[in-house]
């Protein structure tokens, strides 16, 4: 008895401190890595300029950071910076908006009604796979340079990814879901609001997000295209005047942009779907 | 209502007025690849108002479809039901379904799920509110009201399922194994809430399960179909005393129903048997 008493007390203290050991070391690792992440950034920067700087490659065509930050100061004293961003995020926005809106009107008609399904979806997956960049000699041809070129390639790229997500979101709305509706007396022309739309909702946001990527992808096939102003418009003149430090501050803010709207839009998308 | 039904002089009385559910030669054909499958063939049955029947028998064997019938929710059909003295076309707010799944709205709180059907016919938010919350104290789960149907057990989900049914006073309440995703400890708990329920609503009430205890412990009667195509094979009068519980299980009076169940079964399946081994 007594020896089993030992035997089992140092197993529990043995399982005690094991414990104990594992724990701070669990923590110390964890420290390490909010630090070394805290350090990436810094250190690809130093990296950078220090390899810019040592006279191995060409300054002009890869210049260090120092001279990226001074040509981006410049950008913005020059006042033509918050032009550029301005007219770049109208683009984007509105583009994601009304292709967005386009989207899920068309996705609900083609979940909804097998008729206007049969009449749009097969034209509608003829068009889906082209890249939207490929439609730019066309849309110079019917636009010229104007906005609404711009706009329509946006448009373009966000309709189709928003439109399959509703309609495969309509499509797969639980249909228990219907029936337990139509038993509590809901009727057919209320479904639609009641369950159908709600039901897609999830996979509707989720369509919403990757078209956010896309606006951007497209609004650099739109700016370069040929435009007056905007982020990607002004890397391209940089660019043709070999002001290389211009063209990777541009380069930084578009990632920038594109960063915030889709941090944005994952905190919005939360909020969308409310009962998850 | 004056629909309480139980083994006392009040049901002979019940059984004499007009049946509450009235099933006369229903017959059900799908198409399927492999041809037309007849899936319930010439199955009539009556169900007297605030009975309680079980329908039993095995998977396949048309339990669903007949309850999806009498629900308006499988249409077309043959033959003639009548729910309440009425014709079934589509679904009808006097009759309410559970489903086997409880198919809760996932972005309603509890208390919407079940005001959701009062909304519909109608009534203010308050009103079905207030209904919600009585049904909600009845089911015990007054502290989830403004819970979502995500964080809700299967157990808790189901009685959701069962309250939201309710919610719009229906005469037929159908169920469809509604305990059978459920694990057997919280399924003697459900029965015994139906059964303590199903005093105070006095809906007439119709019952599918494969679970031949479980249709003996909650019914008036049973009905055994067997399958292919699906046929009721016998009518089982269960009178165990009510009130009842799932303890009702362990008395000789119930034993002996489930043998004469079980034998109706036992010779059903031979028969099968026998059949598909001649051809
Ligand atoms: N929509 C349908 N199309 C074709 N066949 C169907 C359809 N619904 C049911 N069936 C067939 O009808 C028969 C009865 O099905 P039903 O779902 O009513 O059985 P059940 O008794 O409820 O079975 P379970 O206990 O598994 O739920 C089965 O053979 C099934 O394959
Ligand atoms: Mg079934």
């Amino acid at each position: 008895m007594a020896m089993q008493d030992a035997a089992s007390t140092r197993r529990a203290t043995a399982i005690r401190t094991d414990g104990r050991a594992r724990r701070p070391d669990l923590v110390r690792r964890r420290r390490l890595n909010v630090l070394v992440g805290a350090l990436s950034l810094p250190l690809f920067v130093g990296l950078w300029e220090l390899v810019s700087r040592s006279g191995t490659v060409n300054m002009v065509l890869f210049p260090p950071p120092t001279v990226v930050a001074t040509a981006v100061l410049e950008w913005i004293r020059s006042g033509q910076f918050f032009g550029d961003l301005l007219a770049s995020l109208f683009r984007v926005t509105t583009g994601f908006i009304v292709g967005g809106a386009l989207g899920i009107l068309f996705g609900i008609l083609t979940g909804q009604f097998p008729v206007i399904s049969s009449l749009l979806s097969p034209l509608f997956h003829i068009l889906r796979p082209i890249p939207p960049i490929a439609f730019v000699p066309i849309v110079i041809l019917w636009f010229g340079l104007s906005e609404a070129g711009k706009l329509f390639l946006v448009v373009w790229g966000v309709f189709f990814t928003v439109w399959l997500s509703t309609h495969i979101g309509v499509q797969k709305v639980d249909r228990g879901l219907i029936r337990a509706a139509l038993m509590l007396g809901t009727p057919r022309r209320q479904m639609l609001q009641e369950i159908v739309l709600l039901g897609a909702l999830p996979y509707i946001v989720v369509g919403l997000r990757t078209a956010v990527s896309i606006s951007f992808y497209t609004l650099v096939a739109a700016e370069l295209a040929g435009a007056f102003a905007g982020i990607v418009y002004r890397i391209e003149i940089a660019q043709q005047n070999l002001q290389t430090g211009q063209v990777m501050g541009g380069l930084a803010a578009l990632g920038l942009m594109s960063f915030i709207a889709d941090r944005l839009f994952a905190a919005l998308a939360e909020r969308l779907v409310w009962w998850r | 209502m004056k629909l309480a039904a139980t083994n006392s002089p009040a049901s002979v009385e019940a059984a004499r007025k007009q049946p509450a559910i009235q099933v006369s030669n229903l017959s059900i054909v799908f198409d399927s690849k492999r041809g037309q499958v007849i899936a319930v063939d010439r199955v009539s049955f009556d169900v007297a108002p605030g009975e309680f029947v079980c329908i039993a028998g095995p998977s396949g064997c048309g339990k669903s479809t007949v309850l999806n019938t009498i629900a308006g929710l499988e249409v077309p059909f043959e033959g003639d039901i009548l729910v309440e003295g009425a014709p079934v076309y589509s679904p009808r707010p006097d009759v309410g379904m559970v489903f086997q799944q409880p198919h809760l709205f996932p972005w309603k709180s509890v208390r919407r799920n079940i005001a959701h059907g009062p909304r519909m016919l109608g009534k203010s938010r308050t009103e079905a509110n207030a209904i919600a919350d009585d049904l909600i104290a009845m089911i015990g789960l007054t502290r989830f009201a403004d819970a979502y149907p995500s964080t809700l057990s299967g157990g808790m989900q189901q009685r959701v399922a069962i309250a939201r049914a309710l919610a719009n006073q229906p005469r037929v309440l159908l169920m469809d194994e509604p305990f059978g995703a459920l694990d057997a400890q919280t399924r003697a708990v459900m029965q015994d809430n139906l059964l303590a329920l199903r005093d105070r609503i006095k809906a007439t009430i119709v019952f599918v399960t494969h679970d031949i205890d479980e249709a003996i412990v909650l019914a008036d009667r049973v009905l055994i179909m067997s399958a292919g195509p699906g046929r009721i094979l016998r009518e089982v009068a269960v009178k165990l005393p009510r009130p009842r519980s799932s303890s009702v299980m362990v008395e000789p009076a119930y034993l002996s129903l489930k043998k004469d169940c079980l034998d109706v079964i036992r010779a059903e399946g031979l028969r099968a048997f026998n059949q598909s081994d001649a051809n």
